[in-house]
């Protein structure tokens, strides 16, 4: 054995007995494997639980017991630079035809972002893969919804799991009287309303305010634009750029004087999709009332409509061609006993305009997160 | 035109030199407390020399405080952030922190105040094996404990100290406030026992663990939880079982918070033969409890009405 190999063999012996010497010295913040545990990240995981049937829709899709969704999250400050959220989300693919639905499971990065903390008082600057930020809805994450799916208004034009891109967003707090926030990005346009084989990139901005309307209430208005190289139809090729318009008005009170005391929000949005090569004069909206009526319960009623939307973006009704036009209508019931579970029964009805196509169902949801979950936005 | 330049400079300095001079050595601290209680240390150990705003008012409870963007407004504007810790604000300050965008208030930073780092002796610190089961549990530890008087003067020290590090030219009156405050609270602390004396004979029965550290102070006889499980709605067998044994008891006292839901502990205090008292938990709850002190005053002086009702 020569000395390099001493050397080397040392080195070894030392790298390996290291992190057991330290360990057995019992400094504080070390584990067995000598490294520290208080460096790591809050790691929580939410999982969406969901059984539905539908009298009119007789696909495995729509009548069965299922996962939902499952997120596992973790948040952390990465260094004196950088924090860094990531979520990734299993959720069952849709089936094709042949296949048995609820057999495959998909796996979603919806989020992986990191933001600088260095930016001057009043702008942020984030960098990676997130939701869109575009309007209401889009930004959710889908255990946050305020009924079971999206609205028809929202999920016809953009699909169910909202539009993920990977960019740069840029924000900065605006000084006004009120709050108001403008968000500027430049991403990918991978998403399924734009071509994901173009060099393009999508652009987008966003100006939300907020005033305080009473001690215990809030108005919020945001104003939403969007566009990216628009996707390839197999049947009519390319559409030319993607662009898309949306507004939304909030209105939320919450008691002050009594936790869990009762609480009312009322939320509308409208998106007014305008591709280059457009037909018809597509528009989606929704309207979303959500009541606290006892300290667990919640009462949810909603409307929407889809006017002149693809079918494609809607897997249920694949089949079905052409512009279509679907109003609905929904309710539901939750119960969330603690802040980290809840039951959730509703129903709802879809109905095409001057078409066949109509739905009724009905769901019950099963929504629980174990781990260190951050708080929801406002 | 090099002379036209010159006057101009000339005049931009004049300009300058006369605005340097119109501001005072050190504008007010502009202070964002999270709740209260804080606002009202902060502000009597800041005296003029600080701008508080308080983002949680005292009538609200401050687990549960809405994330409002409005408030990260305020928080934008901040010299220094403080804040109760132990993660009372868990739900809602991180959020408007990061809405906030003010680099003077991120952690670790001169204008990031945790008030529990001067805080010794937390109560109902859970063991290593607590989880959910019991409730919505705080890791590190009741944080309620801004109503104790003793532990808000080791407060109202640690607050001084950390003004000092923003605001070095009145560091030492900072630290004259907080020793002002603190021997008031010594004077005072005898009024308030010799005041709730007979309340701390009688078995009392609280909503929610709000009241650990005062409980603490007075040395009350707690026999009891409404909500059981912190932050988890009581069930009809726990509100029955805990209404059986109370029963047993005379001159029962049940204490919830102004935010609490009083048609249980009114429930629970008729049923048992009891009576209800409503309490301010906060500055600022109402009921000439505008600063800290009146705060402690309004409470004493409420569980001593309470103590003598039914002798």
């Amino acid at each position: 054995m020569n000395i390099h190999q001493r050397l080397l063999g040392a080195a070894v012996l030392l790298v390996l007995g290291l992190p057991g010497w330290a360990a057995a010295q019992g400094g504080a913040s070390s584990t067995a494997t000598g490294i520290s545990r208080l460096m790591n990240p809050s790691i929580s995981l939410n999982t969406l639980l969901l059984g539905q049937t539908s009298r009119d829709i007789k696909t495995h899709d729509a009548n069965q017991i299922n996962l939902q969704e499952m997120e596992i999250q973790f948040s952390s400050i990465v260094d004196p630079f950088w924090t860094a959220d990531l979520i990734v989300a299993m959720h069952p693919e849709h089936a094709h035809e042949g296949e048995e639905a609820g057999t495959h499971y998909a796996v979603d990065v919806e989020k992986a972002i990191v933001e600088y903390r260095g930016m001057p008082r009043g702008f942020g600057l984030r960098v990676g893969k997130d939701f869109l930020n575009f309007g209401k809805q889009i930004p959710l994450h889908t255990h946050n919804f305020a009924f079971v799916k999206a609205p028809v208004g929202i999920s016809a034009f953009v699909g169910d799991h909202g539009l993920t891109e990977t960019g740069v967003d840029l924000a900065w707090n605006v000084p006004l009287p009120w709050w108001a926030e403008l968000n500027v990005y430049a991403t990918s346009a991978t998403a399924v309303i734009f071509d994901g084989t173009s060099r393009d990139l999508a652009y987008g901005g966003r100006l939300s305010n907020l005033w305080d309307t009473s001690a215990n209430s809030t108005l919020e208005f945001g104003l939403s634009a969007l566009t990216g190289p628009g996707a390839v139809h197999e049947m009519d090729g390319p559409s030319g750029r993607w662009n898309m318009y949306g507004a939304d008005l909030t209105w939320k009170w919450i008691s002050g004087t009594t936790t869990g005391g009762p609480a009312l929000y009322l939320t509308n949005e409208i998106l007014l999709p305008d591709p280059e090569h457009k037909e018809g004069d597509p528009l989606g909206f929704y309207s979303h009332l959500q009541y606290r009526f006892g300290r667990q319960w919640w009462l949810g009623l909603g409307a929407s409509v889809a006017r002149d939307a693809e079918p494609e973006h809607d897997h249920d009704v694949a089949e079905v061609h052409g512009l279509r036009t679907i109003r609905q209508v929904k309710a539901n019931v939750t119960l969330a006993p603690s802040e980290f579970s809840a039951i959730r029964l509703g129903m709802h009805y879809d109905e095409e305009e001057d078409g066949d196509f109509q739905d009724l169902g009905a769901y019950l949801q099963v929504n629980f997160t174990i781990g260190s979950h951050p708080a929801h936005a406002y | 035109m090099k002379t036209t330049m010159k006057r101009i400079a000339l005049l931009a300095v004049a300009v300058f030199a006369i605005v340097a001079n119109a501001v005072p050595a050190m504008a007010k601290v502009k202070v964002v407390a999270t709740i209260s209680d804080l606002g009202s240390l902060v502000q009597i150990v800041g005296g003029d020399d600080v701008e508080v705003t308080v983002l949680c008012p005292g009538e609200m409870d401050p687990h549960f405080l809405p994330a409002k963007p409005s408030l990260a407004r305020k928080l934008g504007q901040a010299d220094m952030l403080i804040y109760n810790g132990l993660e009372l604000e868990v739900g809602w300050l991180p959020l408007l922190i990061r809405k906030a965008r003010n680099p003077s208030i991120k952690p670790g930073t001169k204008g990031d105040v945790d008030c529990s780092a001067a805080v010794t002796e937390l109560l109902e610190v859970p063991g290593a094996n607590v989880d959910r089961s019991e409730g919505d549990v705080h890791p590190m530890g009741n944080p309620h404990y801004t109503l104790d008087p003793r532990r808000a003067v080791l407060v109202a020290h640690y607050l001084a100290e950390r003004l000092g590090r923003i605001d070095a030219a009145h560091a030492a009156e900072y630290e004259e406030r907080a020793e002002a405050f603190a021997q008031d609270v010594a004077a005072r602390s005898v009024v308030w026992k010799a005041q709730t004396a007979t309340t701390a004979e009688r078995p009392v029965i609280i909503y929610h663990r709000t009241w650990a550290y005062l409980v603490d102070f007075l040395q009350l006889d707690v026999v009891g939880e409404i909500e059981h499980r912190p932050g988890i709605s009581p069930s009809p067998r726990h509100v029955q079982e805990l209404i059986e044994r109370a029963r047993q008891m005379d001159q029962l006292l049940v204490v919830s918070a102004t935010w609490d839901h009083h048609h249980v502990s009114t429930e629970v205090a008729q049923r048992a033969g009891g009576v209800a008292v409503v309490l301010p938990a906060q500055a600022g709850a109402g009921g000439g409890t505008g600063n800290y002190l009146d705060l402690i005053d309004t409470i004493c002086r409420e569980l001593a009405a309470a103590g003598k009702t039914g002798e």
